[in-house]
């Protein structure tokens, strides 16, 4: 009686904690399109999205200027929290997420590859995740042969995948410096940007969320054994290898379709899973689908910060890039992960 | 015992007489290879001829302002190397990972790109004012810490916070020129001429400075306790040496940039070649090594792709990450 009475409360908290990241998510998506060079208020952004715009440039500005970005931002973030949360639970390391083990950056050695290697790559849009795939899993694969099978100390296993981002984001910039008409592009794709993001940007990204993202949230019960540790699942008969595999393999496939549009964004996959623990307890069914709305919410309020310093410096050159707010957003959260976990 | 000694006196001496000639030879190759591309004998005419030709104008004043400052720039931060691992006892230590180098970058971003004005002269002793504040960071998030991958961790989050931040100040500019990321987060030697030099040339004081430091050096290595025991004040000469390890950085990153991995790796090449840990002799062995890595990183960037340049950096990424993880793997096992 006391379980099913503490296990209802349990899931009652959890409803409500889904709820109100909802709630938020709506809230932060309509400031988020109703913020630029010219504002529009939540009302004016509502009434505009419901096509009775108060003012026809408001109904122009809003669907063709500002709705793919603000998709974009909360389902790349989305995408990208949860693959954070994967990686955390398969790894038992809470501070693994994309950008630390390197995923990130082979994804975006897998575009430039691609890119680079003939000239019409650019008109086929709808490749480039699969290229930034490719790279993920080749990132995936040296990260496990490097760290003896994913067994290292969580602190040397994220200095092993910060040193191989670091060197596969230079071969990155090797490949680049040589095509320089596609630089400025590509390196705004290292740092992570939403600037001067188009509907065709997001037909590139949806189909990609609308399958990584349930099966990644379809993994809970897989992240759930593999955070028993070894012997447990071994003992109940569980695969180990293969369901780490299969959720690395998951989890770079979240990345690839967010890096493939918003480019190499940190941070997001480290904060928002430990946010949604802290809020609805370890349980990998829990805390999969409320990582996905905080890290919509993260992206979504970290892109709204880096328009409004934008506008506040007066929107010279190509606007500030978000990755650079959420790394130092995420940079002293890292920190103090690190002090921490203390032993 | 005395065998052993003069055995490696001897190695030291070998060792450092072949480098001193492979970094002549790289700067041999460094003067005569580009466009126009010189022959032994036009160069021998060019340097001690009395030539005025266009050829004499490339190398005195663009080759050979370059591999000077190269030259000058690794030594300087391979001793910056010695310094931080001996003191620190961390063999993955070096000033691109303890904060330094970000925050010498992330000062000079903001005093070139913001058009703050500051005589040049000054440049590097603001550098030093930033990596003493990065690097200072990173030591006081650190105490009570004897992990040395922790303490890696941490230099790695405070410089990307300030990367990022040098990323907001590129795109503050006037102009978001990409090539300016470039230069300010991987560092580089193209169009460097004798005015950076003279720049660098000051700071070479702090080069007997460092060298006097061996036998404190060889003394923390052996622990704490001990350095305490045998009279050192341990904490002081440590931020000492914290300092002076700055100092070696900061005119290098005024000049060139961060230019990563050359003091991270220069000391365990010495240290291996050497096959000894003695500061006294490590010290001036891995400022060769320093010398030579990056003048070679720089001919492989100048003229692996030529005409197209890629910054030096990037190529000593390139050879220290994959080295640094064997390193890893060797030193630290599965201890944190």
């Amino acid at each position: 009686m006391l379980h099913t009475y503490k296990h209802n409360k349990v899931d009652r908290r959890f409803l409500i904690t889904i709820g109100i990241f909802i709630v938020l998510l709506v809230l932060l998506f309509v400031l988020h399109v109703g913020l630029g060079t010219v504002w529009i208020s939540p009302k004016d952004v509502i009434s505009a999205l419901f096509n009775r715009p108060a003012a026809e440039y408001q109904r122009w500005i809003v669907w063709n200027l500002r709705l793919p970005r603000s998709l974009i931002a909360m389902y790349a973030g989305a995408m990208l929290g949860l693959a954070g949360s994967i990686m955390q639970a398969l790894t038992r390391n809470p501070l693994a997420e994309p950008s630390l083990t390197g995923v990130t950056s082979g994804s975006i050695l897998g575009i430039v590859c691609w890119l680079g290697s003939f000239p019409l790559a650019a008109k086929y849009e709808e490749i480039i995740p699969f290229a930034a795939l490719a790279g993920g899993m080749l990132t995936v694969v040296m990260m496990y042969l490097v760290t003896r099978r994913m067994r290292d100390n969580p602190f040397v296993l994220i200095l092993k995948g910060i040193i191989m981002s670091a060197v596969l984001s230079s071969i990155a910039s090797l490949i680049l410096l040589q095509n320089q008409e596609q630089l400025p592009t590509v390196m705004l794709w290292m740092i992570g940007s939403l600037n001067a993001k188009v509907w065709q940007d997001w037909f590139t990204i949806w189909p990609w969320a609308v399958v990584s993202l349930p099966l990644g949230i379809a993994c809970y019960r897989a992240a759930n054994v593999l955070q028993l540790g070894e012997e447990v699942p071994i003992g109940l008969g569980f695969r180990l290898q293969r369901t780490r595999i299969l959720l690395f393999v998951v989890s770079a496939l979240l990345t690839a379709g967010a890096v493939s549009v918003a480019g190499a964004i940190s941070f997001i996959g480290l904060i928002g899973p430990h946010i949604a623990r802290r809020l609805v307890g370890q349980d990998s069914v829990r805390v999969f689908p409320t990582s996905v709305l905080v890290g919509g919410c993260l992206l979504l309020f970290a892109d709204m910060l880096a328009q409004s310093v934008t506008i506040g410096i007066g929107g010279k050159g190509s606007g500030l890039p978000v990755g650079a707010l959420t790394a130092m957003l995420g940079a002293p959260f890292f920190l103090y992960l690190l002090r921490r976990s203390r032993r | 015992m005395g065998s052993g000694f003069s055995g490696i006196t001897t190695r030291f001496s070998a060792m450092v007489a072949i480098f001193v000639v492979v970094l002549l030879g790289i700067g041999v190759l460094g003067l005569s290879w580009g466009t126009p591309s010189l022959s032994l004998g036009s160069l021998w005419n060019v340097l001690f001829g009395h030539s005025h030709s266009v050829e004499s104008v490339v190398v005195l004043q663009s080759r050979m302002p370059r591999y000077v400052l190269g030259a000058l720039c690794g030594s300087l931060l391979a001793l910056a190397g010695v310094l931080l691992q001996d003191s620190m006892r961390n063999a993955i230590a070096g000033p691109e990972i303890l904060g330094v180098s970000a925050g010498s970058a992330t000062v000079m971003a903001a005093i070139i790109i913001l058009q703050i004005p500051v005589a040049s002269i000054l440049q590097p002793w603001l550098a030093l004012l930033g990596g003493v504040m990065g690097g200072g960071t990173v030591v006081l998030a650190n105490r009570n810490n004897q992990s040395p991958v922790r303490l890696v961790l941490i230099g790695v989050a405070v410089s990307s916070f300030l990367n990022a931040l040098i990323v907001v100040i590129v795109s503050m500019g006037q102009e978001s020129t990409i090539t300016l990321f470039y230069s300010y987060l991987m560092g580089g030697l193209e169009n460097r001429y004798w005015t950076q030099v003279v720049l660098v040339l000051p700071w070479l004081i702090v080069i007997p400075v460092a060298l006097s430091l061996a036998r404190k050096l060889n003394i923390l290595r052996l622990g704490d306790e001990v350095a305490k025991g045998l009279g050192m004040k341990v904490i002081w000469i440590r931020v000492l040496i914290l300092i002076v390890s700055i100092a070696l950085v900061a005119p290098v990153i005024a000049a060139c940039g961060p230019i990563g991995y050359i003091s991270l790796l220069s000391p365990h090449v010495a240290r291996k070649l050497l096959g000894t840990q003695d500061a006294i002799r490590v010290l001036p062995m891995s400022a060769l090594v320093g010398a030579v890595l990056l003048t070679g990183a720089d001919i492989v960037a100048r003229q692996l792709f030529s005409p197209v340049e890629i910054p030096v950096g990037v190529w000593t990424t390139l050879l220290g990450g994959p080295l640094l993880l064997i390193l890893l793997n060797r030193r630290l096992g599965s201890a944190g």
